[in-house]
């Protein structure tokens, strides 16, 4: 049974020279419950934007997007319950590490002090205890990354969408992060679509992929 | 929250500002200024509050009168002087007044309905130290000081901002007639002369006993004795002097009177009689730095460093409030242009 | 029934929805003080016009001649405050040292001295007796120098501060990515980092430039009447001529020149903002010598442009004797410092509010951008004489009084916090939504604290105005409204060596009323604590 289906979703976008381009036209798309997708394509083909259609920040201009089979399209993005990640990290800047992770925590109607020792927790296992106080700035890119990672598992979300995690990351730790990110994506059994112009990187990671092309998703494995 | 506090911090604001039902409003010029105790017994004895409302120099204030003229924003008005009754009779904003004060003979008079209060005189001050160290003689005339030994000497204000510049070329025009006068301008403007907006700034900034480079500048008469009251130290002769040339003098005699469509008539009345009262005209001499009007009023020590010219030259009331801004007008495209 | 969810298209939308109803309450207070006023004021005009006296006025070589230098003075401040103020701005963004918080609030005292005081303290400097030029042998006074260093004197800061904000925000990752890709320190700048700060230079280059074309600058009065602005033409056919018809048509079209200039700096603002990342470059100590020379030097020039006749009116103060204590027990002086406060804390909380206000309203439309600087397009005495005529009852009324503080004053607001909206990293906001948080809650949460130092910024600049009353004193006053600035105005009424002292130390006395606000309001915590959460919220649905 798949949990995420797109059927039928048209988008246009703005593309990096101002004008307009097809992202998708009548795209389908099924993602069984449990696994990494797999989305390619080159960079600046609106990829990240087809994530956030997925994620409720942009509407389609046709077609619909169902989970679990109920029809997404009056539901707003904090009532979804995914999580969304980018490849500049969007860590919060005003808050350190810890308050960081708490925050989806806080959303969901956790007291503070309880979301905190959550959230410690999971730094815990994450191996980032030490630098739970620290101003997010101060940590290197794949430390926030996996931070980004942590704040985003915590809200036990139900579908992870991954748009170029590690494209701002040098390659030795873009391979080390991947492992790691399937091993605790694998761990919470948590359905992904990781989108990625690295094919590598998208057959390391993922049960299934597709390509982006001309509006449509071509299925490679 | 920070901004219902906000919105409550802004009402109680707004609702400071309760119009007292029993005020008087005087409208003046921001150089007026009378000793707080007396404004206190004028307020216990005739039973009103008195609010001041200042509205920059006299010029400024008349105008202001004159645009709300529909809605009046004053019952009584002081500062009117003798370059601007005519406009002001012309504009007609004045109520004539017909108490005691205007029975009684004013060592100056005004216009009638209209009560002098203090007369002063614009004329040239002139560094004593700078001068003394120079070695320069001190000119006799106008003509002489449009002579390169003067050179960047002299300070004067715009006529278009600044009253006291206003009466300056109101006594040069009196004193060298029309036509001379704006030729002696014109060499004035050869010879270097500055032009600054205000007394303010000809007096602190460009006049050589504040730090500036002009040691001599048009200022009042009573100039000398303020500097001698104000001065840091106890000093017997003030370090400034009047310089009384023919045609640079002029006299100025400001007035009280009542706004037509004013409220308060009763307390308005009083109040012109109290600027015409022995205590207040003997206090102004200190406060405003002007002669008091009303005869017999013992002059303060101080005023000795003060002396009155003994001519002035002011041209007709009518022909300034003709001709007032066609002069202005022509002297900025002779001194300015 | 679930609640319908709305999104922008821009990215980085945040905040309400609907902006357009941001807008009523900055739009209708500059409608009810600026425009009804003008408007009134040309209603009262009509009758005098005389489209003949108008064109011939516009031919006038004197006038057209005023107006181009006008413009000129402008520009030349405009570049010379750059040329100076982005290396200082880099200085003081880029180095970690002792002092460097104190200068920058320093920075904002010019703004803050009446400028006949800060005119006698230059004199103090660079005038025919003064200290510095007998030292360098140099007479500046009627040199167009002295013009253009009154003009920086004021302006300066305004550069400095913005540029400081701007630099700081620029994203370490791309400049790191730009130097490991080849490019040189200096390459690396043109190309990442200036750009990044185009914004925000643009937003305070306006200013400035809109600042010159008023009648109430320092230049005027160190040069006199001959280097004179248009504004004081204005203003002498509207107070002491009272010829509303040629004065209005003077008016509109200097604010016709001047409204085109902060419409293209809206326009040129929006194109540039780009938003941008949240990992702003780190400040370091100076290493090694040249950087600390850079250091001295920028705080040495900065000194000498805008400190230095401030300490000569200090030093001046404090050497009075006991002038000093006289003054500052004065019956008069302890009321002067309680409505000096009060004004001005009564009138940076509206502007905060307009500022607040108007900068969301304006996040997508051009015209309200421009709008913001209205205040400044408009002549001030047109304005002041156009409320007297619209609410004569209330023209000597406290809440007007505000209202005059306030107008000049959000401006600043307005613009400081337009700029940092402009920047906010777009993923913010967005990764919020899908961790839960309502629109409103990513306001609160994520936008608030993250605009709130340029909001502080923003204050500091309206307590500044506000507390320097730069055209207030067009409007009618009451003495029991006397303030520090009226007071110091009224000493130097009349003559006297007491006088002048007594003016100085209260001009020292305002000017450390002001350090203390800046330190008040720009008092960044310790930590960067979020706001705490809205109690008992859950996701419930609408």
């Amino acid at each position: 049974m798949s949990l995420l289906e797109l059927r039928g979703v048209c988008k246009t976008y703005v593309d990096a020279q101002g004008g307009q381009a097809l992202l998708a036209d009548g795209l389908d798309l099924l993602v069984p419950g449990g696994r990494i997708v797999a989305i390619l394509g080159p960079s600046g083909s609106g990829k990240s934007t087809l994530l956030k259609m997925v994620a409720g920040l942009e509407p389609p201009d046709a077609g619909a997007i169902y989970f679990a089979g109920q029809d997404l399209a009056a539901v707003p993005p904090e009532r979804r319950g995914f999580a969304l990640m980018f490849q500049d990290f969007a860590l919060f800047p005003h808050l350190d590490v810890v308050d960081n992770v708490a925050f989806g925590l806080v959303e969901q109607g956790l007291r503070r002090a309880v979301a905190r020792e959550r959230a410690l927790q999971m730094l815990a296992v994450f191996g980032l205890h030490s630098h739970a106080r620290q101003k997010v700035w101060r940590l290197s890119g794949g430390e926030q990354q996996r931070v980004a990672l942590a704040r985003a598992l915590i809200t036990q979300p139900r579908l992870l969408l991954l748009d170029e995690p590690f494209s701002a990351l040098d390659a030795e730790l873009r391979t080390r992060l991947r492992d790691e990110f399937s091993q605790r994506i694998a761990a919470a059994a948590i359905t992904t679509v990781l989108v990625t112009h690295d094919e590598a990187e998208a057959r390391a990671m993922a049960q299934q992929g597709f390509r982006l092309l001309q509006g449509r998703l071509l299925p490679l494995w | 929250m920070m901004f219902v506090r906000t919105l409550c911090f802004l009402a109680g604001a707004l609702l400071a500002f309760a119009s007292h039902a029993n005020e008087l409003r005087v409208l003046a010029h921001s150089s007026f200024s009378l000793p707080k105790p007396l404004i206190a017994q004028f307020e216990a004895q005739s039973g009103v509050k008195l609010s001041v409302i200042k509205a920059g120099d006299a010029g400024e204030m008349l105008n202001k009168l004159i645009l709300t003229r529909a809605q009046p924003i004053a019952d009584v008005v002081y500062g009117i002087d003798n370059s601007l009754i005519a406009k002001a009779l012309a504009a007609n904003v004045l109520d004539p007044y017909a108490g005691p004060a205007m029975q009684r003979p004013a060592l100056v008079p005004l216009a009638p309905g209209v009560v002098a209060v203090d007369y002063g005189y614009v004329a040239l001050n002139y560094d004593r130290a700078w001068f003394a160290k120079s070695g320069l003689a001190l000119p006799k005339n106008l003509q002489e000081l449009a002579l390169p030994a003067y050179r960047n000497l002299v300070v004067v204000q715009n006529p278009a901002t600044s009253s006291p510049g206003f009466a300056f070329l109101l006594s040069t025009i009196a004193g060298l007639g029309e036509e001379a006068a704006f030729d002696w301008w014109a060499r004035m403007r050869t010879n270097g002369v500055k032009v600054t907006k205000g007394w303010t700034e000809a007096y602190y900034t460009e006049f050589t006993r504040n730090g500036g480079a002009r040691p001599i500048v048009v200022s009042y008469a009573s100039s000398p004795a303020a500097e001698v009251f104000y001065s840091k130290e106890k000093i017997t002769e003030s370090p400034t002097a009047n310089l009384f040339l023919p045609g640079s003098v002029f006299r100025q005699v400001e007035g009280v009177a009542l706004v037509k469509g004013g409220q308060q008539r009763e307390a308005a009345g009083r109040f012109i009689e109290f600027l015409r009262s022995a205590p207040v005209q003997e206090g102004l001499q200190t406060t405003m730095w002007m002669f008091a009007a009303e005869p017999g009023t013992t002059r303060p020590e101080v005023m000795r460093h003060a002396a009155e010219p003994s001519a002035f030259y002011n041209p007709p009331a009518d022909s300034i409030a003709s001709k007032g801004p066609d002069w202005v007008n022509r002297w900025t495209s002779v001194v300015l242009k | 029934m679930l609640r319908r969810f709305s999104v922008g298209n821009a990215p980085g939308h945040f905040g309400p929805a609907r902006a357009w109803w941001w807008g009523v309450l900055p739009l209708g207070f500059l409608l009810l003080m600026v425009v009804a006023p003008l408007a009134r004021l040309a209603v009262e005009a009509l009758p005098d016009l005389q489209w003949a006296g108008i064109s011939a006025m516009w031919q006038d070589d004197y006038l057209r001649w005023r107006v181009w230098w006008t413009v000129l003075q402008a520009t030349l401040t405009c570049v010379a405050a750059l040329a100076l103020g982005l290396p200082l701005a880099w200085v003081l963004a880029r180095f970690e040292f002792p002092g460097r918080v104190l200068a920058l609030r320093l920075l904002m005292l010019p703004f803050v001295v009446p400028t006949l005081v800060a005119a006698i303290g230059v004199l103090a400097l660079w005038g025919p007796r003064g200290m510095l030029s007998a030292w360098w042998g140099l007479d500046l006074q009627g040199t167009p120098w002295l013009l253009l260093y009154g003009n920086l004197f004021f302006n300066l800061c305004l550069v400095v501060r913005a540029g400081v904000e701007a630099l700081e925000q620029v994203s370490a990752a791309r400049v790191a990515a730009a130097r490991s890709l080849g490019a040189t320190p200096w390459r690396a700048f043109w190309r990442v980092q200036w750009p990044a700060i185009l914004p925000w230079l643009v937003s305070a280059t306006c200013l400035v430039f809109l600042y010159c074309f008023s009648g109430f600058g320092l230049a005027l009065i160190l040069g006199g009447q001959r280097y004179a602005t248009v504004e004081v033409e204005i203003y002498t056919l509207v107070a002491h001529e009272l010829r509303l018809a040629p004065a209005g048509a003077l008016a509109l079209g200097m604010a016709l020149l001047t409204g085109a200039v902060a419409v293209l700096y809206a326009f040129v603002e929006r194109r540039l903002a780009t938003p941008g990342r949240a990992d702003g470059v780190a400040r370091r100590r100076p290493t090694g010598a040249w950087q600390w020379c850079a250091v001295v030097a920028g705080l040495a020039s900065l000194f000498l442009l805008c400190g230095a006749p401030l300490l000569a009116i200090v030093v001046r103060a404090a050497t009075a004797g006991e002038q000093v204590w006289a003054v500052l027990l004065d019956d008069e002086t302890l009321p002067a410092v309680w409505n000096t406060l009060r004004f001005s804390a009564l009138a940076v909380l509206l502007a905060t509010l307009l500022g607040v206000a108007h900068a969301f309203a304006a996040r997508r439309s051009v015209w309200l951008r421009a709008a913001a600087f209205l205040p400044f397009v408009v002549s001030p005495v047109t304005v002041a004489f156009g409320l007297l005529l619209l609410y004569p009852r209330w023209s000597a009324s406290l809440p007007l009084l505000i209202g005059a503080y306030a107008l000049l004053a959000y401006p600043f607001v307005a613009n400081a916090l337009g700029a940092a909206l402009d920047h906010q990293p777009a993923h913010l906001a967005q990764v919020a939504r899908t961790l839960g948080a309502t629109p409103r809650r990513v306001f609160w949460r994520v936008t608030v604290p993250l605009v709130l130092p340029a909001l502080r910024r923003g204050m500091a600049f309206a307590a500044a105005t506000a507390l320097g009353e730069f055209a207030v004193t067009l409007f009618l006053s009451r003495p029991e409204w006397a303030t520090l600035t009226t007071l110091i105005y009224q000493r130097l009424g009349r003559p006297g060596g007491a006088n002048r002292d007594a003016a100085l130390v209260l001009a020292a006395l305002l000017m450390l009323l002001a350090l203390l606000a800046f330190v008040l309001i720009e008092q960044a915590p310790r930590r960067a604590r979020v706001l705490a959460p809205v109690r008992g919220a859950t996701n419930v649905p609408a």
